[in-house]
């Protein structure tokens, strides 16, 4: 696989499809990787998302749950972290256990441009979607940037995975792994005027990412995250709102998008209760 | 005449089985999935007479067994509706029902009489009810007198069929149900949501930016049928039921408290062929049955 190979993928097309369990891997209390046995390959690209759902939730939790790929395939995967009942019984799936997944779904990230030095910014479960871009660049022959934040050394998930494919950076708040503070104070000595960024965290670190972006003029992609019904672009439940005014629907206009054209000072859907992981 | 198909008004629908406006975009959303012309036919999103931005997030929220909506009527607009979605879907040969709403009689007209200038749709649903926006929404639906005014108005407009889609809010809704059908109402269609809301406990804030939003999905259905009920009672137009159909059993339900057809609402968000099988559903129930679809409707009432 070249640059040029990623560059010229087309996307797939959207399926509902029921697949079970293969396996539930916990990374301490809060996160948990779910692969998934698929009835064919999966072709979702790094970016995408699937809406996921337990096949016997029966009317509650009613709506399924936007997630990103964490890999796609014959077994494709998703990493979680919990929050509320969706989350919580996925964290307790056991092998076998019949799930629903729509997808692929959504804007993948920009196809990364021959000569740029890629730099990818992710926080806690935010990880995900720039995982599996890693690989991707790691299998074209690119040794991306990793700068990785969290609370605490709790809230790195799948930072081995990283490991070999990137040249990784670790931040963390307490300062028990790599450096004291977010990634914002470290991303300054990062962004030089060959770099491109692609970001996926809470949004106030990809705001703040974004802004420190803008000001040096490198591009910043950053995946959207927001309340979902459908996730495939028919409730309009999922709108942010952009600078040149009006809203994109981040599940089928992003979750992807140049992050030049949101306005993050708009109303965005309120920021939630993010616990720091203690295991 | 098909085992499957059913009589509105002057309109005969392939099937019962329609999609409920707002949960369906304009259905050209589903080539992935499947054929949306094997329906009954589709709900458009509301139309109004011109684009709409919507409601500043938070717009939804998932509640017990439901969701709460604040779009705000988000919409491309009647014109470009008609030039670039109409064409689209009478190519495909679906059965349209142009969903619409305005904050005056006036522009119900408006839009009314744009709709009739085009070919392909098969009946226009006056929403009335919805909870969501700060004129012409839910308070005309609410007000026997302005239920029959719009209706008149809109069908003094065209010679398409109307729909009047009834909110469960109205507190005398067989006599609201009534005014519109001695005002010419060709069909009503039952229930649009109800509002509710919901806070963040822990943030200490409310869920939606609207305060307020709709309650659908299956939490909804037992008001629903309820009502479905009580204006099939009231009145002698078809009457379509609407509110937390999930599965071909709840569709059958209503068919059995006497609507005519059903739309899937919710359901859409949980699987984008949810209409389509609930269809297949019916259609297998009625063979092993050995009886109609006609047969089926009102049997709960005999
Ligand atoms: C494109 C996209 C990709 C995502 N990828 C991942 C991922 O890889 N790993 C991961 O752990 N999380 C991811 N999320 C966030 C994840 O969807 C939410 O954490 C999850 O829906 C919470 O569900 P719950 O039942 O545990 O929480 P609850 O709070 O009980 O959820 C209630 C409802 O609110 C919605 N909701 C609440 N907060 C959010 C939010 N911030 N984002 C989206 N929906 C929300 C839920 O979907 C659900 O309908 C992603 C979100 C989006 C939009
Ligand atoms: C996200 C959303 C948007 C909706 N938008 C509209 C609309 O534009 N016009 C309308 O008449 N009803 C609208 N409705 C109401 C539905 O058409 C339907 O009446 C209601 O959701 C109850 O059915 P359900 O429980 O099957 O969803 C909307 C509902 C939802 C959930
Ligand atoms: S989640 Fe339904 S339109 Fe985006």
């Amino acid at each position: 696989m070249s640059i040029d190979d990623l560059r010229s993928r087309n996307l797939a097309p959207r399926k509902l499809i029921r697949a079970p369990l293969l396996r539930r891997e916990s990374i301490g209390q809060a996160y948990h990787v779910l692969t998934f046995d698929a009835p064919s390959d999966c072709r979702a690209v790094a970016g995408q998302f699937t809406m996921v759902r337990g096949a016997e939730w029966g009317d509650a939790p009613l709506l399924p749950r936007p997630m990103s790929y964490l890999t796609a395939g014959e077994a494709p995967s998703i990493l979680i972290k919990v929050f509320g009942e969706g989350t919580v019984r996925m964290a307790r799936a056991e092998p076998g256990e019949p799930f629903e997944l729509l997808g692929p779904l959504g804007v993948p990230w920009r196809a990364p441009t021959e000569g740029r030095r890629q730099l990818l910014v992710g926080g806690g479960v935010g990880i995900a979607p720039l995982l599996f871009l890693a690989r991707d660049l790691a299998d074209a022959g690119q040794k991306p940037v990793v700068l990785y934040g969290g609370r605490g050394r709790y809230d790195l998930p799948m930072r081995h995975d990283l490991k070999g494919i990137c040249e990784l950076q670790v931040t963390t708040e307490d300062g028990s792994r790599g450096t004291k503070g977010r990634v914002t104070d470290v991303l300054g000595e990062l962004l030089g005027g060959d770099t491109e960024v692609y970001t996926c965290g809470p949004d106030r670190m990809m705001a703040a990412v974004a802004k420190m972006c803008a000001e040096r003029d490198v591009p910043c992609e950053a995946s959207l995250e927001t309340p979902m019904a459908c996730g495939y672009g028919v409730c309009l439940g999922c709108p942010v709102p952009l600078t040149e005014g009006g809203y994109i629907y981040a599940c089928t206009q992003g979750p992807c998008i140049d992050a030049r054209r949101v306005d993050w000072t708009g109303d965005h859907a309120p920021t939630r209760v993010d616990t720091e992981a203690t295991s | 005449m098909s085992r499957e198909s059913v009589t509105v008004g002057s309109l005969e629908l392939r099937n019962a089985v329609l999609t409920a406006s707002g949960t369906f975009g304009y259905a050209l959303e589903y080539d992935d999935f499947f054929d949306v012309a094997e329906l009954g036919g589709i709900c458009t999103k509301g139309l109004s007479l011109h684009p709409r931005p919507g409601n500043p997030p938070e717009r939804i929220c998932e509640t017990a067994a439901g969701m709460l909506n604040a779009i705000g009527l988000a919409n491309v607009g009647v014109e470009a509706f008609c030039t670039d979605k109409l064409p689209l879907l009478r190519e495909r040969g679906v059965t349209v029902i142009a969903n619409i709403f305005a904050s005056s009689v006036a522009d119900f007209v408006t839009i009314t009489k744009r709709l009739d200038a085009e070919a392909g749709v098969h009946a226009i649903e006056l929403n009335v009810s919805c909870p969501n926006v700060a004129e012409g929404g839910i308070e005309f639906g609410k007000d026997k007198k302005m239920c029959a005014q719009v209706t008149a108005a809109v069908k003094g407009a065209t010679k398409i069929p109307v729909w009047v889609k009834m909110s469960p809010e109205a507190a005398e809704i067989a006599a609201v149900g009534k005014a519109c059908e001695d005002a010419g109402a060709d069909a009503l269609t039952a229930v649009n949501t109800i509002r509710g809301m919901a806070i963040d406990s822990q943030l200490s804030r409310v869920r939606l930016k609207n305060r307020t939003g709709g309650l659908s999905g299956p939490a909804l259905k037992p008001i629903a049928l309820r009502i479905v009920w009580d204006l099939v009672e009231a009145v002698s137009i078809p009457v379509i039921g609407i509110g937390g159909i999930s599965t071909t059993r709840d569709a059958i339900e209503f068919l059995m408290a006497g609507a005519t057809a059903v739309q899937v609402g919710t359901a859409n968000f949980v699987d984008p062929c949810a209409a389509s099988k609930i269809r297949a559903g019916i259609q297998e129930y009625c063979e092993q049955k050995n009886v109609t679809v006609r047969e089926l409707i009102g049997s709960a009432r005999r």
